[in-house]
């Protein structure tokens, strides 16, 4: 595949620096990138001399996520398979980050959200900023957190995992740090800095490359109003089987104390697509149980469930009301949470009858790291 | 005196080896040990090959419709700290700190109580209706299991025992007055189980005597601030038989109420999460509402009212809670099976152990026959065990008075089959003997075929009930030479367990009827035919649960999975048919049958062999609730991980 002007390259000795390249576009994930950055990571890990990877990005935000437009466009165009294409080559990537042999450093100025997410937070080392942003939005679109989130936001203290999967919530560097998803913290001004000193020890050893981030790093206080200090609550209410029984948990709190926060838990589960919410429920609970490829397994499943739009349309729907025509207003069908049975619920984790369709196939591994084991 | 020659020799030796020294030759050393690159741990994942089967739907055959509610109850165990998780080889494992000191992990297993009740993991166990509610209750009960066999007991005791007791024997004043504290825990329930007397109209509860103080009652010890009673119950000087009273224990405080008198049993070898005690009661007064009165009740001038005139059945009336137990418990130690064996089966697909030829890798562990014979065979045990519990929930959920006698034959039989199969060595002690000793139940078996049959043949009627309809055709007929064919039919499989237990029976009725024609009592003839009622009680469990694995094959259709399960029977039946001495010693098979028996045995083995890490997947226990050993242990026990 030919290079792309919307992934950036730089050699330095033994380092890679990968450079998200489409600002306009806040680096939204196109085909193209995602098989450029596929391309890029298995040439790397065949190559003796690649020992580190540092992933970034231009402009001001890492990566918005999955272009979801352009996937919507194909869909229109021709059919859902075409869209697949997309999913399967970012899952795979996904997976080939999650498993991979040497270090990658993500460095994460600006909003990471979504597929962004699923490009950086299966690597080694996430260092978040002081204005870095992470969101899993995709309830509010009709879809669903996927490029393997099913995995990391299980593993997320308590029930975490739940609350950011289903609200969408927007957490901070300092919120990142303390639940895990940014393995350090490092501000802004010190971030080029940083760069220069991996490049500079030129090493894959992973206790030199956290050393060297030790060095730069701060423990940034959480916000007088963290959502982060909610964890009691969110693990009493984020806890429940369902999602009727999560939201009237917190509608139970809101009768004892109402406040911000609350209210806008309330508002964004009642924004949501139901489908999502509940698809994305099931999902990270499977995770939860689940190895990391598993879960990208199942993952595209679900993906492929909702491009076919035989259930709900939502994600078209969520689509046009937030990305295409901005209005902010999708009408979600089925409407409500009631009207979303199980069986249907089924279908998105059931394979698909298509004789074309077959479930992901992801690049046999081998010789992994210790750390890269224990997620399979 | 030394010849000229052989001194020369010595000369010229010795000059040889001061040359050598001298002149520092390289000598190589004989390569006897060489070493070898170090051991890598590489998950079974990689190198096992791909299941054939659709491992979701071998779960479901296992779990049905309980999967929605078992997988939450791990996602909700593992998500928290009071389950001790703990990373090791990068993975995060929960499991019981068994170090702790006995007071610490009976605490413990309150506070998990308690947070899975925060939860609402707890919410609706009795307005839940039905045969789906019942089934909630038992998966519930049986998931916590597969962390801590003390929390699944104490959770049992307090809402299957106490909370059993109080839905059937009880009426509608106790299920408004005791279901919603019994659910929140602002009572703690235990039951006891007695012969004593109660006294007068406002009961008085007394333990008359030394021996007849109740014991190992599970949470008496701490926690419980109520009990179910049993105990004789003497109106108007008649003995009206076994009856159940409530009895308060402790106060909101946790102090122990007066007239009462409690003991802590102490330290035990397993299980050290259950606070069991003793308990004595010294005229302790409870109110006349007290009498679980669903059977029989006591007016408040002293008339004791019942709509079951016999004694007899009116106690069978109360057994119900306790089969309960019985069920569930079964059930338990099928999960212990199930964690044990994934553990076991999981390391021997990754550890290797001397190689067959020099140069070659070492072999895997599952691949030596002698490894597969240990482990494989269990695994069919488990799936054909976890089966039968299925069935025995289904006939537990739907009984009604008639069936109510097959569920409890069917309860013992099972019980006392399962038992042998889990394996968690401290808890299986107590396996053995709660909820029915194995000996007594195997009896009870015997005692319950004997009945049928004799009415049978007294009405002279078919034998109907028990499974034991095909008494009634010609006895099967065994082929005098068996091959691995002939034994893999269900044919034969079916024939031959219904002839040794159309057999023992026969022997046993005549046993009896000898030693009746002696005019011995049947209490003493029970006692000493104990040999021939265990071949029997045990011909007629692994019938029935040949039976049951037949019934869930049949839901499948033709492919991959039935294939599976077919190879699965086969070695279920074919490993009984080799370690039940009763084949050989009643003449079942012959010594030469025997031996095709045993090479089967070993073909079977190795036909499994390919599906064990698929096998052992399906079972459906998360990596967190096996062992660091099930996985990378090389890191695992790696000097940065102590």
């Amino acid at each position: 595949m030919a290079p792309t002007t919307q992934v950036l390259l730089k050699e330095s000795s033994h380092v890679r620096t990968i450079i998200l390249n489409r600002p306009k576009q806040l680096n939204a994930l196109s085909l193209e990138m995602v098989s450029r950055l596929l391309e890029l990571f298995h040439a790397y890990e065949e190559d003796p001399n690649v020992k580190l990877i540092i992933l970034k990005s231009e402009g001001r935000a890492f990566c918005a996520g999955g272009d979801v437009t352009a996937v919507v466009k194909d869909i229109n165009k021709g059919n859902w398979k075409l869209g697949a294409k997309f999913f399967s080559t970012e899952f795979t990537l996904n997976y080939l980050m999650a498993t991979y042999t040497k270090p990658q450093v993500s460095l994460l100025r600006g909003i990471v959200m979504g597929g962004g997410g699923g490009v950086s937070v299966h690597g080694r080392f996430r260092v978040a900023t002081d204005n870095s942003v992470f969101a899993m939005p995709e309830t509010e679109l009709g879809l669903f957190p996927d490029v393997g989130a099913s995995y990391y936001l299980s593993r997320l203290p308590g029930f975490f995992g739940e609350y950011v999967g289903l609200t969408g919530a927007r957490l901070d560097g300092a919120e990142m740090l303390a639940c895990g998803l940014a393995t350090h913290f490092v501000p802004l001004e010190k971030l080029s800095l940083l760069e220069d000193a991996l490049c500079k020890a030129n090493t894959g050893d992973p206790k030199i490359i956290c050393s060297i981030i030790n060095e730069f790093s701060g423990t940034p206080k959480l916000k007088e109003k963290s959502q982060y200090f909610r964890l009691k609550t969110i693990n009493r209410c984020f806890s429940r089987r369902t999602v009727e029984e999560i939201i009237s948990a917190i509608e139970k709190e809101a009768s004892k104390n109402m406040d911000d926060w609350i209210t806008w838990t309330i508002q964004s589960l009642k924004k949501a697509s139901p489908t999502s919410l509940k698809i994305s429920l099931r999902s990270i609970r499977e995770g939860r149980l689940q190895g990391v490829g598993q879960c990208l397994i199942r993952e595209y499943r679900m993906v492929c469930t909702v491009m076919r739009g035989e259930f709900s349309r939502d994600f078209f729907e969520g689509c046009r009301a937030l990305l295409l025509d901005k209005d902010k207003n999708p009408k979600w069908e089925p409407s409500k949470l009631e009207l979303v049975s199980d069986h249907m619920v089924d279908q998105y984790f059931a394979a698909k009858d298509d004789e074309d369709w077959e479930d992901l196939k992801l690049p046999p591994r081998s010789n992994l790291p210790s750390h890269a084991i224990a997620k399979l | 005196m030394e010849s000229s020659s052989s001194t020369m020799d010595r000369v010229n030796f010795r000059t040889q080896i001061l040359t050598r020294h001298l002149q520092n030759h390289h000598i190589p050393p004989t390569d006897l040990i060489h070493t070898a690159p170090c051991v890598n741990y590489s998950p079974p994942e990689l190198s096992e090959p791909l299941a054939n089967f659709d491992t979701k739907s071998l779960r479901k055959l296992l779990d049905g419709k309980s999967i929605d509610v078992i997988d939450h109850m791990f996602n909700l165990m593992i998500q928290s700290n009071l389950f001790c998780p703990r990373e090791r080889g990068g993975k995060v494992f929960v499991s019981p700190d068994f170090n702790q000191s006995m007071e610490q992990q009976r605490e413990m297993t309150m506070k998990r109580i308690d947070y899975l009740r925060e939860q609402g993991a707890f919410d609706g166990w009795f307005s839940r209706k039905g045969d789906d509610g019942e089934l909630w209750r038992f998966a519930l009960a049986e998931t916590v299991s597969v962390f801590d066999h003390s929390l699944g007991i104490k959770l049992g005791v307090h809402f299957f025992l106490w909370g059993g007791a109080i839905r059937f024997m009880g009426t509608k004043r106790h299920h408004d007055k005791w279901f919603k504290p019994t659910e929140t825990f602002e009572v703690r329930g235990i039951e006891t189980v007695t012969r004593y007397d109660a006294r007068t109209e406002e009961f008085i509860i007394s333990t008359p005597c030394e021996s007849a103080q109740k014991y190992w009652i599970g949470g008496a010890a701490n926690h419980a601030t109520h009990t179910v009673v049993f105990s004789q119950l003497e109106i108007n000087g008649v003995n009206e038989g076994v009856h159940a009273f409530i009895a308060q224990i402790r106060d909101a405080d946790g102090n122990i109420c007066p007239n009462v008198r409690i003991a802590d049993c102490g330290h035990k070898i397993g299980l050290n999460g259950v606070d069991n005690g003793r308990i004595w009661f010294d005229n302790l007064r409870i109110p006349r509402e007290n009498l679980l009165n669903s059977v029989a009740d006591v007016s408040p001038d002293g008339q004791y009212l019942t709509a079951i005139k016999d004694p007899d059945q009116r106690f069978a009336a109360f057994l119900a809670p306790l089969t309960s137990g019985r069920v569930t418990i079964a059930a338990s130690s099928m999960n212990t099976a199930k964690v044990g064996l994934a553990i076991a089966i999981r390391y021997s697909l990754s550890r290797r152990a001397f190689s067959i030829r020099p140069n070659e890798p070492e072999v895997l562990l599952l691949d030596y026959p002698s490894h597969q014979r240990r482990l494989l065979p269990l695994l069919a045990k488990t799936y054909a065990l976890s089966f039968a519990s299925n069935y025995l929930k289904m006939i537990y959920v739907k009984r009604t008075p008639a069936s109510i006698k097959t569920v409890h034959v069917v309860s013992s039989a099972l019980k006392a089959t399962e038992n042998h199969v889990g394996h968690l060595k401290s808890e299986y002690d107590v396996q053995l003997t709660f909820e029915g000793d194995n000996n007594v139940l195997m009896q009870q078996i015997s005692k319950a075929l004997l009945a049928e049959f004799l009415a049978a043949k007294k009405r002279n009627k078919p034998v109907r009930g028990l499974g034991l309809e095909h008494l009634n055709k010609p006895a099967p007929i065994i082929p005098s030479q068996l091959t691995s064919s002939t034994l893999r039919t269900t044919q034969f499989q079916t024939d031959i367990f219904c002839l040794r237990e159309r057999d023992l029976l026969h022997r046993f009725v005549k046993e009896v009827s000898e030693h009746q024609a002696l005019g011995e009592s049947k209490e003493h003839i029970f006692t000493v035919t104990y040999q021939l009622a265990e071949d029997l009680g045990r011909a007629f469990s692994d019938r029935l649960i040949l039976q049951t694995f037949l019934d869930v094959e049949a839901t499948v259709p033709a492919g991959s999975l039935k294939d599976v399960l077919g190879l699965m029977r086969s070695m279920y039946t074919t490993i009984l048919i080799e370690e039940d001495a009763s084949f050989l010693r009643y003449g079942y098979l012959s010594t030469d049958n025997a031996a095709v028996v045993r090479k089967e045995v070993m073909k079977l083995c190795s036909e499994l062999r390919p599906y064990a890490l698929s096998l052992v997947s399906s079972l459906g226990i998360p990596d967190a609730f096996l062992a660091p050993i099930a996985f990378n242990w090389v890191d695992a026990n790696s000097w940065s991980s102590v």
